[in-house]
């Protein structure tokens, strides 16, 4: 394979990798991994699960209706965990954001005689930031979103292979 | 008004009185008024009542004079489509009449069915000529006004002018010559407009011609000059028509043309849909000579290409990615502004679900949109699936976090992956879960078992331990198998059936817990 060396900074694949390798190191830097046990094991899990996402949303930046919704939906979490007064407020504001950045793509969602909205419904829970979408936007999204989860999983595999030999 | 009953009585018979009366312009208003009801009931008359709601009040008291003669007439007028042409290029001379007062009011009333998109500019363009008209129509009962309007001396004053509005008030469903003849006439009307008789004169023996440059100015048409303008902006094929449109008449009510060519454009598509046996040669004829009118007429080199493409293109919808969207109606399809812009809906639909085959692997074989959205939700699934399976291997795996490790890992990140002999091994074992994931169309249990609960990934542990029991095995080396997915499913099928087979018999029991 003639698979350069060099890589485009600014590509998707180079801003998720940088930005989960950093997240990645935090996390392994808060706690050693001597213990494993399960709940230990477990919530590693979680934090980084949220950093990769975390990392492919902030990739994204908002320029997706899908990476805004994980973004709001990720600092609606860690705001409510912080302070649970501070999600309401939070939750208000972040709202009438998605809201406003939704309606701008969002028509009234209706069988518009193509036939398949018990998949499209299924599809809206996948994505997030489905709910607001007519089925054109809800395709593209998927689209990018499809393109983003294939990036953040070759390089995560990438990473895992790094470490686990 | 004997005439008028004439007309009312006759379905074209009438065009002989109108023939008779056609250099008067008084009576002409007369016969307009009738032709207009004619017209209207034959062929305007359900657009009339669609577009009321959007029209000026005008058009809706124009259409409301009109409508209740023509309300008698609207069964019994059925143009005969033969025959009658002299006569019909009578009444077509008569309504290119009442189109140089600015506008016809049926077309005012047809109102673009791309009100969707940019209603406001659309039927602003529409009905900013078209005021006049209706005004003009309004006043046509009392016989004078029209008088009074300068266009209608050019264009009466055209010979092949009656000849083009006969076959332009057979547009009602009648042969596609006689759609054409919208075209014409719309040609006439911007004639009218641009007072520019060299027009006509080309125009009487290709009334396709219209078609063409009405689609173009139909495509640029909107808002007066600044559309125009920007329809001078080159675009694809299709906006060469109308870049073509916008050369040829720089500020000359080229709104009202591209307003005329729209309403020429619907009324076109019309009556093709409602023509049920259209002949196409004819059509093509029409559309050839049209062709050769264009050049001749509009003398730009452009128009060749673009009355070529827009001939073409004639069965297409157009969309100029300006910022309203252009759509024709096909042929023998509805046009009303609904359901182009369900068609408008549908083709961007069905363009996204062609991306999205593409990018989902084993797409290609499934056909329908029902399937492949199932096939896209599962490979969406299987994809979250596979991060959470990462993550959780990432939180098992001991890093050995040297000084290098990071960078050698960034630089990893981007290697070639058959450059890492180490790498088969994991991967393949990685692959191993990766592929009970996702399959396409192959329902194994262990899939559901092993995801979606987060408590199961717990039971992963053991599997990870299984996994890399599995790194012993002589994988085949698979390079850039964890690139594709598709790659996974086959090589499920061929190799990693007995290996997982092997290496998650010992898990499968606790992954199927769940």
């Amino acid at each position: 394979m003639n698979n350069p060396h060099h890589l485009n900074p600014t590509s998707l694949k180079s801003r998720f990798t940088t930005r989960f390798l950093r997240a990645l190191t935090k996390i392994r830097a808060q706690k050693p991994i001597s213990s494993s046990s399960p709940t230990e094991i477990f919530r590693r899990y979680r934090r980084i699960k949220v950093a990769a996402d975390k990392s492919m949303a902030y990739s994204v930046r908002s320029r997706r209706i899908w990476s805004r919704a994980m973004l709001w939906k990720l600092r609606s979490r860690s705001y409510r965990r912080q302070d649970p007064c501070s999600g309401r407020r939070f939750g208000k504001t972040n709202q009438a954001i998605m809201k406003k950045s939704s309606n701008e793509n969002t028509t009234t969602r209706r069988e518009d005689g193509v036939g398949f909205v018990e998949e499209a419904d299924e599809l809206r829970q996948l994505v997030p930031g489905g709910e607001t979408m007519n089925l054109c936007n809800l395709l593209d999204e998927t689209a990018h979103y499809i393109k983003c989860l294939t990036t953040q999983v070759q390089v995560m595999k990438k990473i895992a292979d790094f470490y686990s030999f | 008004m004997e005439k008028d009953q004439v007309f009312m009585g006759e379905g074209l018979n009438r065009a002989a009185a109108v023939q008779a009366g056609w250099n008067s312009c008084s009576f002409g208003m007369e016969m307009e008024t009738d032709e207009l009801n004619c017209v209207g009931s034959c062929f305007l008359n359900p657009k009339w009542h669609n577009s009321m709601d959007q029209s000026d009040p005008f058009e809706s008291a124009l259409s409301s004079m009109v409508c209740s003669p023509a309300a008698s007439n609207a069964g019994s007028t059925n143009f005969p489509a033969s025959g009658d042409n002299t006569m019909m290029t009578d009444l077509i001379g008569k309504l290119g009449n009442i189109c140089n007062t600015g506008d016809i009011s049926p077309q005012s009333l047809i109102k673009p069915p791309n009100n969707n998109n940019n209603c406001s500019s659309n039927t602003s363009c529409y009905t900013s000529p078209l005021d006049s008209p209706p005004k003009l129509n309004l006043s046509m009962m009392g016989g004078n006004q029209i008088l009074k309007h300068p266009s209608l001396v050019p264009v009466s004053a055209d010979p092949g002018f009656a000849e083009r509005a006969a076959r332009f008030s057979c547009f009602n469903g009648l042969n596609a010559q006689l759609g054409v003849t919208e075209a014409e006439f719309v040609q006439l009307t911007r004639v009218s407009t641009n007072q520019s008789i060299m027009v006509t004169g080309s125009q009487v023996h290709v009334p396709d011609s219209n078609k063409n440059t009405l689609q173009d100015g139909n495509s640029c048409s909107d808002k007066r000059n600044s559309r125009l303008s920007r329809c001078s902006s080159p675009e694809n094929g299709d906006s060469k028509d109308e870049s073509s449109i916008s050369e040829q008449i720089p500020g000359v009510g080229s709104s009202i043309k591209a307003q005329n060519d729209a309403n020429a454009r619907k009324r076109k598509s019309m009556p093709r849909g409602k023509a049920k046996e259209t002949p196409s040669p004819a059509a093509a004829d029409a559309k050839i000579a049209e062709e050769n009118d264009e050049s001749t007429a509009k003398r730009s080199k452009q128009q060749n290409d673009s009355a070529k493409a827009e001939n073409k293109e004639n069965p297409k919808p157009p969309e100029p990615p300006k910022d309203y969207i252009h759509v024709r109606a096909r042929r023998g399809q509805a046009t009303d502004s609904h359901s182009l812009a369900e068609r408008v809906r549908r083709e961007k639909i069905s363009e996204r679900m062609k991306f999205l085959q593409d990018l989902v692997p084993g797409c290609n074989k499934v056909t329908g949109k029902a399937l492949m959205l199932d096939e896209i939700i599962n490979y969406v699934q299987s994809l979250q699936r596979q991060v959470e399976f990462l993550s959780m291997k990432l939180a098992t795996v001991n890093p050995r976090m040297n000084a290098n490790t990071e960078a050698l890992l960034s630089k990893d990140m981007f290697r070639s992956r058959g450059s890492l002999p180490h790498s088969h091994y994991p991967m393949d074992s990685s692959a191993l879960a990766f592929g009970l994931r996702y399959q396409p169309q192959q329902g194994l249990p262990m899939n559901n078992g092993i995801s979606n609960d987060t408590q199961v990934q717990f039971s992963m542990n053991p599997a990870n331990a299984a996994l890399h029991k599995t790194q012993g095995l002589q994988l085949p080396p698979v390079d850039g198998i964890s690139d594709a997915n598709p790659q996974i499913g086959s090589f499920w099928d061929d190799d990693l059936q007995s290996i997982v087979q092997m290496g998650f018999g010992q898990n499968q029991p606790q992954s199927c817990q769940s």
